[in-house]
């Protein structure tokens, strides 16, 4: 046993940060000058925010560990998860974490997504395995909302968003992960309103617990006779116990086991099977083969989620990482005296080097998903047409960045905070591990980075002609503007415009390329996203610098200095740092190297 | 049944750092401020002790909330009216023109107004660490008082209140009207029974928070507000601060080598034992 540092207690989420991000940046305040925002004002959001933070720091964060050590598991027949559920699921529904962000008249409370963002970070930065029973339920409740019958609205989602019962999705088989348009299992016509289905699905997260009294899993099935592939696949709502008039009968839907996963361990990913006893009734959601389509129209909030968790892990550990680095003495300053006292580790350059490197990451990806979580507001909600549909077109070209930015480098930022930790890093008797542990999800499930890439390369970019990143081009002359106006570093703002003009010429290169041959304009579409990404940060560091300089200029209330030229280091940090990858990756992906692609299987 | 809770909002502890002292005030600005976390304990047992602890929750009585105070205050008592309490009354004054006895007597006015059964307070603000309100309030209304309550249980028309004292508890029973006030313990899962509440009833432990369609509701909750000169019944700041001065920074601790040692140090040099 190694001696634990008495570390001050983790913030989990700096509260100045998301002040920061909320009101200077994005200024949240004028959301509620929409009509169906109109309920809301920046005193609510802080009264439901100091709640969220009071459940987050407190009975989430202080049953993190215990869950993560006693991980779920499968008694042979049932799944058996912590019973700290028994009181945690009802408080995260208290806060609205299974119908916030949905519509009054289904239900909900029509909270922005922006401000559920900052909710779900916190709650996850906690225990993001907890958070997620109830971010799973929202997400299958509201495909339900948004195109299942009246009849199953009223049975089935209206449960899961009061809190009642619990959703999953279900899509998963053990031939069926990237590519859904494989999914076998199937559904069988009756006479009756229902369908009879059966198969098996794997990695069915919150696919069975001991907490609510019922469990619905939003299955992808194929019905008898559909046509193969993607446009053969029907969305069902398959409960595992089903209604009868008000009784709740058994639905045949049988866990067959759970997997032992790295990390989330509280939250259950199990095996499932559906119909062993012929008698797994299935509710067709919306029209026939339209079930992928369907979840596309899901998947941007589905996919930013994985960014907000992946984000809200990366901070966590920083601020762990950082805490123990301001208490942890060891060797000597440089130029301090070999028989001095020891520094603490916060003093070497190298160990410096690994914070800020964290915050610049962690920090950054937090304020990308809540751009996101903003355009996700104003595509729904903003008045004109016009505003509505650039939301939603940035928000497109966004998701798989946001996503993927925040959990890849989101793991080398967990991975630091473990690192910044020495040998203690490495045991579990400190956090940092278990949170490397989970971050590492983030990279593979909702699409995996590589299915990211091509969405991003194929579908957003070549998918539009280009004109996803023409739109996007014009954000960041807007950025680059109200930077000049705040007096960003003239040089910062530069290297974006350049950057900027450099991924639009390699796009069009790329999309001649592609033309001619698919395999070889796609080849490097990991590079890409790694090159986008970096741009789209450099974009997110100007406005966060952009907002510091004004502060920093303001004075007033508002006025920690410390804070903000924070944010100006991790702009200076991004920008020595990683912008200059963009050239260097453009170039890479120009050359188009085939060592990979042209390789035989056998010479691997 | 009618409860009324008084609250203050203090300096967030975690951030106490940040104050600025100079010999002739305390500057308060950019503090963050919440509720004295013995108020909000008080206030839960009010909460505890209006409803029956069922699911869905049945409430019977109401709980009103005050305090002395700027316009600011308000988010205080809003919080309180979001975590559940009904209306909220608010005595307009600045923090600076306050003693314990001053506003002892501009919530006794109040609540002479209000007639309520009961009146809970924290057992004392963590700023001050005065513990002197709640006392002050009883002797002034005549009333009969519990002081550091550890659980209440209600009666018909009394509340049975119980204290932890060294090897034990010490339980008294008053009579409606009465003051009572609360200690960390009252918000353990079992501290606090109303009649309505089945006693096999867990409370999750601490704090309830407030929930986002009580945030929503408390928007339309009124706050009363009333004038300090109109309460205070005549009686005026009776403390005088001659100087205010940081606590000396704590100077560092020494290692000692050994149990002996320790117990050598303990007995000559600090004389604790
Ligand atoms: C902890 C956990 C929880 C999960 N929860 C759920 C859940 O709740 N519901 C649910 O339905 N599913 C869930 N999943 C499943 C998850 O979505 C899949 O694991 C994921 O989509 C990847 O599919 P796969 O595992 O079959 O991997 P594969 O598809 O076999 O992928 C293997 C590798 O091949 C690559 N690859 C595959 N296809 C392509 C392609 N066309 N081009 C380039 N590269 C490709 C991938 O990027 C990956 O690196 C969960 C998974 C895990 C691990």
């Amino acid at each position: 046993m190694t001696k634990q540092l008495n570390i001050m207690a983790n913030p989990l989420i700096r509260d100045r940060l998301v002040d920061f991000l909320l009101n200077e940046v994005l200024h949240v305040s004028d959301l509620c000058d929409l009509p169906e925002f109109e309920d809301y004002s920046t005193e609510t959001f802080d009264l439901l925010l100091d709640s969220v933070r009071k459940l987050a720091r407190g009975p989430m964060f202080e049953t993190y560990r215990e869950m993560n050590d006693a991980p779920a598991h499968f008694d042979g027949k049932r799944v058996i998860t912590s019973e700290r559920m028994k009181d945690l699921y009802p408080r995260l529904v208290e806060l609205g974490m299974t119908n916030a962000t949905r519509p009054k008249d289904a239900g909900g409370q029509q909270l922005p997504c922006v401000i559920m963002g900052v909710c779900a970070a916190y709650l996850s930065a906690a225990n993001v395995s907890a958070t997620c029973f109830a971010t799973l339920s929202i997400g299958a409740g509201h495909l339900i909302e948004a195109f299942g019958s009246h009849i199953l609205r009223e049975r089935y989602m209206a449960p899961i968003y009061s809190g009642e019962w619990t959703g999953t999705m279900a899509l998963t088989e053990p031939h069926a992960g990237s590519s859904l348009g494989d999914v076998a299992t199937k559904a069988l016509p009756t006479d009756g309103e229902h369908y009879l289905i059966s198969g098996s699905k794997i990695f069915i997260s919150g696919g069975d617990n001991s907490f609510s009294e019922n469990i619905v899993h939003l299955a992808l099935a194929r019905i008898e006779g559909a046509p193969a592939g993607i446009r053969g696949i029907s969305l069902f709502v398959v409960p595992a116990k089903r209604l009868e008039g008000t009784d709740l009968v058994d639905n045949d839907v049988t866990p067959t086991g759970t997997f032992h996963k790295m990390g989330w361990r509280a939250l259950p990913s199990i095996a499932l099977t559906f119909g062993e006893a012929g008698d797994c009734h299935g509710y067709l959601v919306g029209e026939p083969h339209r079930g992928m389509r369907y979840m596309f129209q899901m998947m941007n909030e589905a996919r930013i989620g994985v960014g907000l968790h992946a984000a809200a892990t990366a901070l966590v550990a920083y601020e762990e990482s950082l805490a123990y680095a301001k208490e942890r003495p060891q060797g000597r300053a440089l130029k301090g005296k070999a028989d001095g006292p020891q520094v603490n580790i916060i003093e070497h350059a190298d160990v410096r080097r690994m914070l800020l490197r964290q915050k610049a990451i962690s920090e950054s990806a937090f304020a990308l998903v809540l751009i996101c979580g903003q355009y996700m507001d104003l595509s729904r909600y903003a008045t004109e047409a016009a505003e509505r549909e650039r939301a939603e077109k940035l928000l497109e070209l966004l998701t798989p960045v946001t996503k993927t930015f925040a959990a890849e480098q989101g793991f080398e930022s967990n991975a630091l905070a473990v690192q910044v930790l020495g040998g203690a890093g490495y045991t579990s008797e400190y956090l940092p591990e278990a949170w490397l542990r989970d971050q590492k999800l983030n990279s593979i499930h909702e699409g995996t980075t590589g299915i990211q890439s091509l969405d991003l390369l194929a579908r957003k970019v070549f998918g539009t002609g280009g004109a996803s990143l023409v739109g996007f081009a014009k954000e960041i002359a807007l950025t680059i503007e109200a930077g000049k106006s705040a007096g960003v570093e003239e040089s910062w703002l530069k290297a974006l415009e350049t950057a900027t003009a450099d991924v639009g010429e390699l796009s069009q290169v790329l999309g001649m390329r592609a033309m001619a041959d698919a395999e070889a304009g796609m080849r490097h579409s990991h590079d890409y996203l790694d090159m986008f990404g970096t741009l789209v940060i450099g974009w997110v560091w100007v406005r966060l610098a952009t907002a510091a300089s004004r502060g920093i200029k303001n004075g007033g209330a508002r006025a920690d200095k410390s804070f903000y030229d924070g944010q100006l280091r991790c702009a200076q940090y991004w920008f020595a740092n990683e912008m200059p990858r963009v050239k260097e990756l453009a170039r890479r992906i120009e050359v188009g190297d085939d060592s990979y692609a042209a390789m035989d299987h056998d010479s691997f | 049944m009618k409860i009324l809770v008084a609250l203050k909002r203090v300096a967030d502890p975690d951030n106490a750092n940040k104050v600025k002292v100079s010999p002739e005030k305390i500057d308060t600005t950019g503090l963050e401020w919440k509720i004295n976390p013995f108020d909000e304990y008080a206030l839960e047992a009010a909460l505890r002790l209006t409803e029956d602890g069922k699911k869905p929750k049945k409430r019977e009585g109401e709980v009103v909330v005050m305090t002395l105070g700027p316009k600011e205050v308000e988010t205080t008592l809003r919080s309180a009216l979001a975590t559940g309490a009904d209306r909220a009354i608010r005595i307009d004054c600045t923090d600076d023109e306050l003693d314990g006895r001053l506003v002892a007597n501009a919530l006794k006015t109040v609540i002479a107004e209000e007639k309520p059964d009961y009146v809970i307070f924290g057992k004392q603000a963590v700023d001050g660490d005065n513990n002197g309100v709640g006392q002050m309030v009883a002797e002034l209304l005549d009333w009969p008082m519990a002081t550091f309550a550890a659980t209440i249980q209600e009666e018909d028309g009394s509340l049975l209140v119980s204290r932890e004292v060294d090897g034990g508890m010490c339980t008294l029973r008053v009579k409606t009207p009465a003051v009572v006030t609360v200690d960390l313990r009252i918000v353990a899962p079992e501290s606090v029974y109303s009649k309505l509440t089945d006693k096999a009833h867990k409370y999750s432990d601490g704090v309830r928070f407030a929930a986002l369609p009580a945030i929503m509701k408390a928007k339309k909750k009124p706050i009363d507000v009333k004038a300090l000169a109109d309460t205070a019944g005549g009686v005026t700041i009776g403390s005088n601060y001659a100087n205010f001065e940081a606590p000396a920074a704590r100077a560092a601790g020494v290692k000692v080598e050994d149990v002996a040692a320790l117990v050598d140090k303990l007995a000559n040099e600090a004389k604790a034992i």
